[in-house]
């Protein structure tokens, strides 16, 4: 797993970009990423579709 | 095993149609309105879909061309806080919340089809051979789609200006972010 650190803390070297190699779709950030689009999407995900909207489709289903 | 049919598969499919509605749109309102005039337009189309090809990208398609089509219409576009706060409701700590709400306003800057194909992979899993069906271009593009929504998201949210210390963002988003990757390190021990 590549991994670049991204605080700063007081022992830190004066920081640099990430690391290009971190670029994959594994880096810290892109596991972060892929977590924080879970937690802003998954609940509309989970949540009941809207009966009116289900009452469409049934609607077309009985013609 | 019965195969599903045409309308089992609308069902079954409105709750990744209203993610990408609102991946598109930004707007929940909004959102709602898509997701119903696709699946209208889909059951006036119903015809048209052969059955046993790809139903998850025929649908999103039609989706993704009826919010172009609206666009057409009427350039409109909002702010993410038009999203209602349930959106948002997770059971993070303050500071989690903090670099998700960084994130979801980070999220609104990106162009519309970058939004719509990183969201698309990461949160409904989709190939980018799916991806690439469903949004109508090739399959590089897709995949340049993705890294791109990436890497401007890092960009905006780490700063490029953290070799200066100053970083404009996230000192939060880097703490969350390195607690996320000191997690995982963990689990796979």
């Amino acid at each position: 797993m590549k991994h670049f650190k991204m605080t700063e803390r007081k022992d830190d070297k004066p920081a640099g970009k990430p690391n290009k190699q971190s670029h994959g779709t594994d880096s810290a950030f892109d596991l972060w990423l892929n977590r924080g689009l879970h937690e802003l999407f998954d609940d509309v995900m989970k949540e009941p579709v809207p009966p009116e909207l289900l009452k469409i489709v049934q609607d077309d289903k009985k013609k | 095993m019965t195969t599903p049919t045409f309308h089992d598969q609308v069902i079954a499919i409105l709750p990744k149609l209203r993610v990408q509605a609102l991946a598109l749109t930004r707007n929940r309102a909004a959102a709602e309105d898509l997701v119903q005039d696709a699946v209208c337009n889909a059951l006036s189309a119903s015809g048209s879909f052969i059955p046993g090809t790809n139903f998850a990208a025929w649908m999103h398609r039609i989706l993704r061309n009826r919010f172009i089509s609206n666009l057409r219409k009427r350039r409109d576009t909002t702010d993410i806080d038009d999203v209602p706060a349930n959106t948002f409701a997770t059971e993070a700590s303050h500071e989690d919340r903090l670099a998700l709400k960084e994130l979801g306003a980070a999220m609104t800057r990106l162009p519309a089809d970058q939004r719509e194909a990183l969201v698309m992979v990461v949160v409904h899993g989709m190939s980018y051979e799916d991806l690439a069906e469903a949004t109508g271009c090739a399959v590089g593009t897709a995949k340049s789609r993705v890294f791109r929504a990436r890497r401007q998201l890092e960009a905006w949210l780490m700063g490029e200006t953290k070799e200066r210390g100053t970083a404009r963002l996230p000192s939060r988003v880097a703490r969350v972010s390195d607690r996320s990757d000191r997690e995982d390190s963990i689990a796979r021990l």
